[in-house]
């Protein structure tokens, strides 16, 4: 798996380049607007890691090209300036994600990983949540690697909240990934299925614990 | 509204005394002319018939003057009528002829030149005319003409009095017509003055964008504008220059600080290099608090700016709740899903719930909840169950640098008066009430926007 990070900060870029290789990623650094267009033309990669500020142009326009010319590629962008509007720029312009210097390598891996697992996304992973996984291609899930039988909707329930671990996934969101558009959602349908959930992963022993935000919605994480 | 406080209606009433003055001055000097004219013909009248008596007095054959009037003439000055008057005299003042039964002389006292305006008292009557020379073999004689005023001043009144009636109430409807079109004129003339006025309005601290318009502008007015703008372009200059300083100092600190900290990431998990990484974080934490603070300083919002409360609540509700379970507490969000609209402008809005959410998650005691109160009207009231805050730091809370514990890491002092600022710009409001089951409660009150369609 390619990745490429364009950042003019050489020393940066050296460092961010070790820390992907240490978590399994191998990666092309340049450090110009130039350099990543060549390099975007040449080489197929599976995610960009972009600096905004470059010292012969804005980041923003590689994203813009990118995206003119249909190309989804995520990007994951990264900025000094954290201001006020170019967050929401570098969104409407198409960006996946970003991230406001400084951060931690940690903080990056998580979000590259996120990148390259979502849907849509050929990779299939498993995920984890203390001793509860789940295997994204058989859509099975394991509590201490012995599967757990559950219904299509909880199992959707699940997985959704498992691809956003850490992050709170809203009542909407998961309203929308069981049912279709013209079915009639009961106002409870989700609180009664993250209930059941929740009931049988307690009763099988995992050590994830599925957590409400009330007026906004769950996330799951490892029992405290 | 006070009166006399606009330029228009100071105006108006000068403009109506003017009116009132120029409207006297021009009847009585109507009047004045009228009378001069009228004795202008009264004056023309006797010399006609000082000369028309004139030419029917010849030298008799007797050597003495002798006077044959025609009968129209008589009658003129027959003694009923007693409104014209003539005489005859020479020069010694003899009166050779008269109209009058005692044979008396129009004016005994006159110029005795070739012709003189002539005025005598007749008891309570006035009486004017002419004296006109005439010349028979050698000798002077002078025929006087007069005429009783008493008779012509009702004659004058009548007319004066039916020049008021009938032409002279014109110059009112005239002058009030003139007012009219007067105050027209004043107001198109005050119309772009009255534009850069509503234009001003808009300039508040949050907006320095703003410029008076100066090319239409009176030539009296155009200096006052372009000396506001030219103050205005030097405010946004500054700002802009705050900006730029703003941004660099962030580009400048944060990327070397990532370098350590990635630094820190790649060596692993040691107990020196995880305190490290918590003094990193902390100034990391610094360094972010100051920039935004710089950067809420000079921000500016424009007045249609329109945000959902709601969802910013919700979105920084969702961004907090991984921290506040870490830490065994919770966060919640209450007041419907319907969005609430409120004046401003998104990211500001957020980042000071965002401020607010932090600190309360950060004061609130394990296992409790931090509360968001969503209420319709734009208020937003964060709930947290900690300590409370003493009455006497309400106001110390949100100067910066203020922190209550010194000691504690983390805290900047500058999270509340990134708040603060962010509600000023905003027209908003902020209070700190105590929770009767212990805590805090910081409410922010926006402006909510009511029509509630986007």
């Amino acid at each position: 798996m390619r990745l490429l990070v364009i950042e003019d900060n050489d020393e940066l870029a050296g460092l961010l380049a070790q820390g992907l290789r240490t978590a399994g990623y191998e990666s092309d650094r340049f450090s110009s607007v130039e350099d990543a267009r060549i390099a975007l033309s040449t080489v197929s990669y599976a995610a960009l890691i972009l600096d905004l500020g470059l010292p012969d142009g804005d980041g923003l326009d590689v994203l813009r090209e990118l995206r003119r010319r249909s190309d989804s590629i995520p990007v994951i962008l990264l900025t000094a300036r954290g201001g006020l509007d170019d967050r929401v720029s570098g969104l409407k312009l198409g960006a996946d994600d970003y991230l406001v210097k400084p951060f931690a390598l940690e903080e990056l891996l998580a979000r590259i990983e996120a990148q390259l697992r979502r849907p849509g996304q050929l990779l299939g992973a498993s995920l984890k949540v203390a001793n509860l996984s789940f295997d994204t291609r058989e859509r099975r899930c394991l509590i201490d690697d012995t599967p757990q039988p559950l219904s299509v909707r909880e199992t959707t329930v699940l997985e959704h909240l498992m691809r956003s671990k850490g992050r709170v996934v809203s009542k909407r969101q998961l309203e929308d990934s069981i049912f279709g558009l013209s079915e009639d959602v009961g106002s409870n349908a989700i609180e009664v299925y993250v209930h059941r959930l929740r009931k049988q992963l307690s009763e099988k022993g995992s050590k994830a614990q599925i957590h409400t935000i009330r007026g906004v919605g769950y996330l799951i994480s490892e029992d405290q | 509204m006070r009166p006399l406080n606009s330029i228009l209606s100071r105006v108006v009433v000068l403009h109506i005394v003017a009116v009132a003055i120029t409207s006297l001055a021009m009847c009585i000097a109507l009047s004045w002319l009228l009378n001069r004219a009228t004795d202008n013909i009264h004056d023309e009248a006797m010399r006609k018939q000082a000369t028309a008596i004139a030419s029917h007095l010849r030298m008799g054959a007797d050597g003495k003057p002798a006077l044959q009037l025609p009968p129209d003439l008589q009658g003129i000055y027959s003694q009923p009528y007693n409104r014209y008057l003539y005489a005859v005299v020479d020069e010694n003042g003899t009166v050779l002829f008269s109209s009058q039964a005692n044979h008396a002389p129009v004016f005994s006292d006159w110029a005795k030149t070739d012709l003189s305006l002539d005025e005598a008292r007749r008891g309570d009557a006035t009486i004017s005319g002419v004296s006109l020379r005439k010349n028979l073999d050698g000798k002077d004689f002078w025929i006087q003409t007069g005429e009783n005023l008493s008779n012509r001043d009702a004659l004058t009144d009548d007319i004066t009095r039916g020049f008021f009636r009938e032409v002279g109430w014109i110059t009112v409807p005239i002058l009030l017509i003139l007012l009219v079109i007067d105050i027209a004129i004043f107001r198109r003339a005050l119309r772009p003055l009255r534009h850069a006025s509503l234009v001003a309005q808009n300039i508040g601290p949050t907006r320095t964008d703003v410029r008076l318009p100066a090319d239409n502008m009176p030539l009296e007015i155009k200096p006052l504008m372009m000396a506001v703008n030219r103050a205005l372009d030097r405010l946004d200059e500054g700002f802009r220059v705050q900006r730029e300083f703003a941004a660099d100092a962030a580009h400048e600190l944060r990327t070397p600080l990532t370098v350590i900290r990635t630094r820190l990431d790649l060596v692993g998990n040691q107990e020196l290099v995880a305190s490290l990484r918590r003094d990193l974080d902390s100034i990391s934490h610094l360094v972010n608090q100051l920039l935004e603070f710089a950067e809420v300083e000079t921000a500016e919002i424009s007045p249609d700016e329109i945000a959902d409360l709601r969802e910013i609540c919700e979105n920084v509700a969702a961004f907090v709740a991984p921290l506040a379970i870490s830490q065994r507490k919770t966060v919640a969000l209450t007041g419907g899903e319907e969005p609430v609209l409120v004046f401003g402008n998104r990211e500001m809005i957020r980042r000071a719930v965002l401020n607010l959410a932090n600190n309360a998650v950060e004061y609130t005691a394990e296992g409790t909840t931090v509360e968001f109160l969503i209420q319709r009207d734009g208020t937003l009231g964060i709930k947290d169950a900690g300590s409370g805050i003493s009455p006497d730091e309400r106001e110390l809370i949100f100067q910066r640098f203020w922190r209550r514990d010194r000691k504690r890491s983390g805290s900047t002092g500058l999270g509340l008066s990134i708040v603060r600022r962010i509600v000023d710009i905003h027209d908003a409001s902020i209070r700190i009430e105590d929770n009767p089951t212990g805590g805090t409660t910081f409410t922010v009150a926006f402006r909510a926007y009511l029509d509630g369609t986007l």
